[in-house]
Order: structure tokens, then C-alpha cells, then sequence
């Protein structure tokens, strides 16, 4: 059952991957349409030619690119399906299910040391720069120059908001309902963030929230806008310039405002053991709205890995989807499979069959835009990674720069929505 | 099969990263750079947090487990959405990140301790020093230390486009060039270190009479020195890059002989061999000052101590001016940004590294199939500045995609830049200044990496007795105060 039985998940299109048409419904992204259909492997890691498909399905990792109407590098998780749309897999000789390459993962199951792989003689050495050179690279040139984008537009705005999670909604709330003109900027091409999964977790705020808010700022006449990833935050000129862009309809805009609050949310954690990067392990927050949105059902089996309400509540939605769900938070110690997943070995002994493994957890604080403006960060050794240092306010110490919500560290969505309120009361004065 | 990986966007492995640590990259800059974690399309979202955790678990302290430098653009971002950006509107101004509100983070520890005296005190743990340290060494002057304030590779030797060309328009650089080259195709075996050496050749456009007359001016030279130079057609140009817009330019000079190099490696390389042959080098050691009598420095007062010393050496690029400053020595040298970016991976397209002259645009493919690109801007004021600007992505962009359109479809993932050390010529400051013994390798205007390995042997026989080469006569820093100096003007980038 690849998808839902659900008339509102029916596939109502089809793009054609490496020349054969995978059903699809128009706007789910390329990778829940191939998760659907059963094909998570995507094409093949730089060095080791080792299989790789989505894991974080939110344009975080790297692990999902495809080329597309022939543009390299592109990630399918952050493509729109449209009928026809020409999808190939990467990096792989002749295709990506049997990459003649892949020998190379299991020639070297050390891994290569590249800084000193054949030295010497001089000669040899010479052999092996032509070699690496002709194995380098993962997609290949565009096929033709892309038509030129509209000029880039500057604009003001009284404060902006990064990020359509619950901790930007909140604080685009408080702004909108101080009159402020307020840009809401989210990176996905749907308001929610994690509210997305619906996974309804104790705290969560309800579902219709996003829309009353988007309504609040427009009714403000500030702007929503949507598929708008933050480039960086560069201060030429001397005052903060936000760049977002949207590739579908295709934007840039150069944005300046006195006020900026940071709900970037973060990005999910590959956990770590033998086989981490098998196609079929997933972020789980990312595999729920899959699921949530597009009916996904992404195969039999699968293991849940994590403690906590998230992991039970993804965990009961799997097993409601007809898939044969263990949750566990015991250490994984490999994964087996090559292609895809089949079983999970775990670190006490037991071996969980599988063919999709979630995985449940805080992510790791986005911080880079915080940083790139000079907020400082820290290593929170409870999250194990680090995270942006800002008040309960959400004041980061740099004038006009508040963060709120995952950036500064692990916190469930009712929090992080009243975090982001209290930093949008902080930044309307 | 057996492999955890670290960061899956570019197969590096957890023991590779323990790998990284064991041999002493202790801190995340330096973990990124020899492991290339982090370096890929997801930009270090993914591995930062993990490859921190793994090294504070190996015993780093948390000033070395410091996130690495966050890099714009933060998300991949095609060349052509870039060149939507109109740069005149965008003033130069301070780069980022900033520096970080609130006290300052943690440092990382240095290295190693420090000897109470040196016969030889090398300031500047950049491939000017390193090279230096090592040739020293190899003649029998073992007794040397390099003292570099950050980790290997933080200035402007970590941070080149890698590009290695015997087309100059001086002799002496040629000779200088093509000796680095010589030594650049038998890195690998001799010092035992991969830094992918690939002779793709340089190809410079012309993109108006002025440029097509340097270049003539120049190849008579070329020919005379045996440097294969041909100036070309742009459709023979054509031939070597078919992806290059043939009308923006009116002819091109081509040499297949020239290459570029993976410049980290080359300062790993140097530093190995230099400390196996008994020299010390101690990162995360910053010079705060020197002790002098008469005409001579007596001692470097550094972060982690007092070292006495026989000689003192120079090598700290773009800062060499601010560490001659606290010898009380005041030099020429004017400190430049100078911006750079690269792609995501593609297949190898690109053999040569192409620069239009005229313009500072440069771009080559790495051996990673990368894009490494950079271009100057004239309007780029001095200072120290190593910040990053949307100015540049929007220069750059534009630049690049008018000279080869298809490439508009490859997405930046990360910007960066180093200082140029300039001076009034263009050319190097060498030799002793304010003090006997205070002798400068410095002013190489963005083409030291290429220059140092063939100079560091001539200043390794010089302070070794072996013969002076006559660029310690040209390039003193007495010429400036004459009229004596001879300017170079095939600078790019």
C-alpha cells in the first residue's frame, strides 16, 4: 500500500524518473512521490558510490539530489511534482539500483584515506589525480544556461520573521497584532513547521492557528511568503540584508528591516552506527508529513527510534497506516540492507526486520543565521549540539535580532509558540 | 559495509574524523578541513553537531570544539538567482558573521609548548613559513619554531583558489613560477601528502585590444624562457572550454602546462615533514611582541611564553605589516579582501582555470569537481577584513555567467575570503628590515601559495650560507624609498 486508501490522496499526475513515469500528485514534493512509490534510492554517494535516498525530506541534509529537467544538484524534497516533470537519478554507472562504482564501498570497507592514497611513485600518483578527476562530481553540467531570473527586489518591512514553525507564528502574532508590517518568511512551501506531522502532541497549538495568523499579518498589511529559503543575513552597506529566494515561482528579494526574529527551527540528526546513511532511514518529523499530507506510506515494516511522545505518536500513525511499526529506544548498532534498509541491528543484540527506520529527536539548532549577524552560540550538552544564546525574551545581545523556538535549543511546539510570542513582543516596541 | 558516516554529503566516516583527531587536527576548523566534513551540498547542517560531540568525546576542549565558521549562502543557491542582484546597489561594507556579541568563546589550546630559545623564530604558519621551516630543516637548521596564531590553514594559504602558472610578466617571477611547479608535481611522492596536482592549463581572455597588447608583450618573454604561452582565437578557446560565451572576448593566452593544486595539503605536508626532521610548530600561539638590543631582535613574546632567539622570520601574509609594527618596523605593505566562493560537485567540464583579464574573474574545477571561483573588486577598500559579501556573489554571478552562461545553473554553497598582501609594485618585500636579523618573506599580492615553496629554498640557502639569489637585491624593502622598483601587472583574482 504505497499510499492511503484516501480519494484525497489519489496520485493525479506523473514524472518520469530515469525515463519511466512514477505516479505522483501535483505539489507533493519528488521525494514523497518516490517514497510512494516505493523508490527511496536516489543515486550514489561522491566517494563511496553508496546507495543514498532522502532522509531529512525538509531541505536540510544533502542526501536527496536529483537532476531535474536538467539542472544537477537539485533536492527532491524541495521539488514540486508537476505532470511530465523530468526527474534522473545521480552518480551512478549504469543506473542507481546496480552502480558498477559501488565495487569501491566494498574494496575499501575501511574507507580511503585520500591524503595519501597512491603517492608514490611519482608517475602512480599522476594516474591516480586523471582517475579521481574522472570520477569526481556527482551531477553533471546543466544541460543549458537557465533563463535569467527577474531582478532581485529591495524592500522594507517594520520587522521580519525566519521561519513558519510554531516559534515564527508566534512571534509574527505578536508583531501582527501590534500593527507591525511584518514579512513572514518559511522556507517550506506550507505554514506549521513540525505542526505539519500532526501528530497532535500534548502542548501542540491547533491546526487552523497557522492560517489565523497568516491572516493577522496580511490583515496588518504585512506579507506571508511561502518556498522562501534564507540565504544569509550580510551586512553590506552596513545594515542587516536579509536574502530570501524561491525558486518555484522564481524570486530573490533583498529585504531590510529594524527588527528580525530568527525561527529557523533546526535541522534533523542522523543518528550514528554502521549503515547511517541506508536509503530508508528517515527523519521521523519529516516522514510524518509525508504521511500527514500526501498519504505517503513509505513501506512495511519500520522502526521508530527515540523516546518520548513524538516517537509513540508517529509510531501509533505508521501502525494505523498499515505498517508494521516497533518503537525503540535502544541504541542501533548497523543497519543491514544496501539498497535499501531490511533490518535494524541494535546495540543489545536484538535485530528489528525492517524496510523503513524513523528517526525521532530534537534537531540541531539552525544557527548560522544568527551567527553570520554575530549572535554567539554554545554547546547545549544536554541536545548535543549547539544553539543560538538568547533570553527568555528571545534577545540575542545583537541590537535588533531576536531567536526563538529549536534555534536556541530543544522545546516542544506549545513552548516554542510562546517563546516566539514573547520575542515578538520584545521586537514591536 | 562498516562505515558510519560522519557526513554522508561527502562520505566522510567517524573514524575518519577520529582519524583526523588522532593525528593532531584537534579542533573543528582544522577536522573540516583535513576530513572535507561539512564541506558539502547540506553546508554542515547535518555533521556540526555530531563531529562536536565526537571530538569533545575524544578529549577536546570546547574552545576546539567551537562550531566552524558559518559560511553563506546558507542554503544552495544557482548562479543565475544570484546574478539577479544588482551590485551597484549594494555598497561594500563589512563582511560576515560578525564577530560574536558577549565575551569572547573559548580558544583552543596550543599545540605544544615552546622551547626558551630558537635559533630560528618563523612568524606565520602559512605555507611561506612552513615551506621555510621545512627547507631549513633539510639543509640542517633544525632548530627552528613556527609560530602560527591560528590553526594550519586559517589565512590566506587555506583559503586560494590553488591556482599554479608560469605565465608572469617578469623573469624573475617566471623563474620563481615554474620552479614552485617543478616542486608542486612531485609533492606527493616526495613529502607524502596528496595535493592533486592537475596540469589543466591556464587560459587568460582578452577581453579588448589593452589586454591582447600585455599578452603580446609578454609571450616574446614567454618564448625566450621556454614557457609554452600561444595567444589563441577565441574559437580555439573554444576548443579548450566550449561552454565560454566566444563573443565577449577578442583572443586568449593559453598555456596547457600551468595547473592548480589543493592548497591545504601543501601546509599538512610541510609541517609534517618539518617537525619530523625536529622543527616545532605551535598553532594557537599568537605573537604579542619582540625584545630587542641594537640593531637586533633578542627575543618573540608570544601567548605562551618568551622565546629567545638567533633570527626572526616574517611570514604572516597580509598581517606581516601589523606583526612588523609591533617590532616597531613599519612596512609598505597594504592589506586587501579578496572573495571566493565554490559550487556544488559537478563532473569534470572545466580543464583549465580561466581568468578574464581586465576584470579579476577567475574560475577553475577543484578535483572534487567543484567550482573554485573568485574576482576582485576595485572598490574593495583596505583593512583586514575576512568577512563574506552579497556584493561579491552578485559581482561574481554576473561576471561569470556572462563569460560561460550554463554555469548560471550551478549553485554556490559556500563564500569565504582571504587578504592579498600588496605592496606598491606588486611585488615581494624580502630581505632584513628595521633589525639585522628581522628578515621579511611578505607582499606576494594573492600569489604566495604559488611562489613560496621555490622561494622558501632561496631563503633557506641564504640563511644558511649557501648564496644569495639576486630577488634578495631586487625585492628589499629599501627599493620603495627609490625609484628602483619594477611593477608586475599580471596579477588576477
Amino acid at each position: 500500500m504505497p499510499r492511503l486508501p484516501e480519494p484525497r490522496f489519489a496520485a493525479d499526475c506523473a514524472i518520469v524518473v530515469d525515463g519511466s513515469r512514477v505516479p505522483a500528485r501535483g505539489g507533493e514534493s519528488v521525494a514523497a512521490a518516490l517514497l510512494a512509490a516505493g523508490r527511496p534510492l536516489l543515486g550514489r554517494s561522491p566517494k563511496y558510490h553508496r546507495p543514498r535516498g532522502p532522509f531529512c525530506l525538509a531541505g536540510s541534509c544533502g542526501q536527496c539530489l536529483v537532476r531535474v529537467e536538467g539542472q544537477p544538484n537539485v533536492r527532491a524534497c524541495r521539488t514540486a511534482c508537476r505532470d511530465g516533470l523530468r526527474v534522473e537519478t545521480q552518480n551512478a554507472w549504469p543506473q542507481a539500483s546496480h552502480d558498477l562504482l559501488g565495487a569501491v564501498d566494498w574494496l575499501a570497507p575501511r574507507g580511503l584515506d585520500h591524503h595519501h592514497l597512491a603517492i608514490r611513485p611519482a608517475v602512480l600518483n599522476r594516474v591516480a589525480v586523471r582517475v579521481s578527476r574522472a570520477l569526481s562530481g556527482t551531477g553533471r553540467l546543466p544541460d543549458a544556461a537557465p533563463p535569467p531570473w527577474p531582478p532581485a527586489r529591495e524592500e522594507r518591512f517594520e520587522a521580519v520573521v525566519v521561519g513558519g514553525g510554531p516559534a515564527g507564528l508566534g512571534a509574527a502574532e505578536a508583531l501582527a497584532a501590534a500593527g507591525r508590517r511584518v514579512l513572514l518568511a518559511e522556507q517550506d512551501r506550507w505554514l506549521g513547521g513540525r505542526l505539519r506531522a500532526r501528530l497532535f502532541l500534548p502542548g501542540d497549538p491547533p491546526a487552523p492557528w497557522a492560517e489565523e495568523v497568516a491572516a493577522a499579518v496580511r490583515r496588518a498589511g504585512g506579507e506571508v511568503v511561502l518556498g522562501a529559503a534564507a540565504l544569509g543575513l550580510w551586512r553590506d552597506g552596513g545594515e542587516p540584508l536579509l536574502a530570501i529566494l524561491s525558486e518555484d515561482p522564481r524570486w530573490l528579494r533583498l529585504v531590510r528591516a529594524p527588527r528580525m526574529v530568527l525561527c529557523p527551527g533546526g535541522a534533523a540528526q542522523p543518528p550514528l552506527f554502521d549503515g547511517n546513511d541506508r536509503p530508508g532511514i528517515f527523519a521521523g518529523r519529516g516522514l510524518a508529513v509525508a504521511l500527514a499530507e500526501h498519504g505517503v506510506v513509505p513501506g512495511q515494516r519500520a522502526v521508530v527510534l527515540g523516546d518520548g511522545p513524538e516517537p509513540d505518536a508517529l509510531a501509533a500513525r505508521l501502525r494505523q497506516a498499515g505498517m508494521e511499526t516497533a518503537v525503540t529506544g535502544a541504541a542501533p548498532a548497523r543497519a543491514r540492507g544496501r539498497r535499501r534498509v531490511t533490518a535494524l541491528d541494535l546495540a543489545n543484540g536484538l535485530r528489528l526486520e525492517c524496510d523503513t527506520v524513523a528517526v525521532c529527536g530534537p534537531p540541531a539548532p539552525a544557527c548560522d543565521l544568527a551567527r553570520e549577524a554575530g549572535a554567539a552560540v554554545a554547546f547545549d550538552a544536554a541536545l548535543g549540539a549547539f544553539a543560538v544564546r538568547a533570553g527568555p525574551d528571545g534577545a540575542t545581545g545583537v541590537p535588533g535580532l531576536w531567536a526563538a523556538g529549536e534555534t536556541t535549543g530543544a522545546l516542544g511546539a506549545g513552548e516554542a509558540a510562546a517563546a516566539g510570542r514573547r520575542a515578538g513582543e520584545a521586537a514591536r516596541g | 559495509m562498516g562505515k558510519t558516516l560522519a557526513c554522508a554529503c561527502e562520505d566522510v566516516t567517524l573514524d575518519d574524523v577520529r582519524r583526523a583527531f588522532a593525528l593532531g587536527h584537534r579542533d573543528l576548523e582544522s577536522v573540516k578541513r583535513y576530513t572535507g566534513l561539512g564541506t558539502g551540498p547540506c553546508q554542515g547542517k547535518s555533521c556540526l553537531a555530531l563531529a562536536a560531540r565526537e571530538l569533545l568525546r575524544l578529549g577536546a576542549t570546547h574552545g576546539e570544539a567551537a562550531p566552524f565558521t558559518a559560511r553563506p549562502p546558507l542554503h544552495p543557491t544557482a548562479l543565475a538567482a544570484l546574478a539577479s542582484v544588482d551590485p551597484d546597489s549594494l555598497p561594500p561594507g563589512p563582511g560576515v558573521p560578525l564577530p560574536p556579541a558577549g565575551p569572547p568563546p573559548p580558544a583552543p589550546r596550543p599545540s605544544g609548548p615552546l622551547p626558551a630559545r630558537a635559533e630560528v623564530v618563523i612568524v606565520g604558519g602559512g605555507i611561506m613559513g612552513l615551506a621555510l621551516a621545512y627547507e631549513l630543516a633539510r639543509r640542517g637548521l633544525t632548530d627552528v619554531v613556527v609560530l602560527e596564531r591560528g590553526y594550519l590553514n586559517a589565512g590566506a594559504s587555506g583559503r586560494n583558489g590553488g591556482g599554479v602558472r608560469a605565465q608572469w610578466s617578469t623573469p624573475t617571477m617566471i623563474r620563481l613560477a615554474r620552479r614552485s611547479i617543478e616542486i608542486c608535481d612531485r609533492f606527493a611522492s616526495e613529502m607524502g601528502v596528496n595535493v592533486w596536482f592537475r596540469r589543466g592549463g591556464y587560459l587568460f581572455l582578452a577581453p579588448g585590444q589593452a589586454q591582447i597588447r600585455d599578452i603580446e608583450r609578454n609571450l616574446e618573454l614567454h618564448r625566450r624562457m621556454g614557457v609554452r604561452t600561444r595567444l589563441i582565437s577565441p574559437a580555439e578557446a573554444a576548443e579548450v572550454v566550449p561552454e565560454l560565451d566566444t563573443s565577449r572576448f577578442l583572443a586568449a593566452a593559453w598555456n596547457p602546462d600551468d595547473g592548480v593544486v589543493f592548497p591545504w595539503p601543501f601546509l599538512w605536508g610541510y609541517a609534517v615533514r618539518a617537525e619530523a626532521l625536529g622543527v616545532k610548530v605551535r598553532t594557537f600561539t599568537e605573537v604579542r611582541g619582540f625584545e630587542s638590543a641594537g640593531r637586533r631582535l633578542t627575543a618573540v613574546v608570544t601567548s605562551g611564553g618568551t622565546i629567545a632567539c638567533g633570527s626572526v622570520v616574517n611570514a604572516c601574509g597580509a598581517w606581516s605589516k601589523e606583526v612588523a609594527r609591533l617590532a616597531g618596523v613599519s612596512l609598505p605593505n597594504q592589506p586587501v579582501r579578496h572573495e571566493i566562493l565554490v559550487t556544488e560537485a559537478v563532473k569534470p567540464w572545466l580543464g583549465p582555470l580561466v581568468s578574464v583579464l581586465g576584470t579579476g574573474l577567475y574560475f577553475s574545477q577543484s578535483l572534487r569537481g567543484e567550482i573554485v571561483a573568485g574576482m576582485g573588486d576595485p572598490q574593495e577598500p583596505e583593512g583586514l577584513e575576512m568577512g563574506s559579501s552579497l556584493r561579491f556573489l552578485a559581482r561574481f554571478a554576473r561576471a561569470i555567467t556572462a563569460c560561460a552562461p550554463v554555469v548560471g545553473g550551478l549553485r554556490v554553497i559556500r563564500q569565504w575570503a582571504g587578504c592579498y598582501d600588496v605592496t606598491p609594485d606588486n611585488n615581494p618585500v624580502l630581505g632584513p628590515a628595521g633589525f639585522d636579523n628581522f628578515l621579511q618573506m611578505s607582499g606576494f599580492v594573492g600569489h604566495g601559495f604559488m611562489m613560496a615553496p621555490a622561494v622558501a629554498e632561496l631563503q633557506a640557502d641564504l640563511m644558511t650560507g649557501r648564496g644569495q639569489d639576486e630577488i634578495f637585491e631586487r625585492f628589499t624593502v629599501a627599493r620603495f624609498a627609490g625609484a628602483g622598483a619594477v611593477r608586475e601587472d599580471f596579477i588576477i583574482g
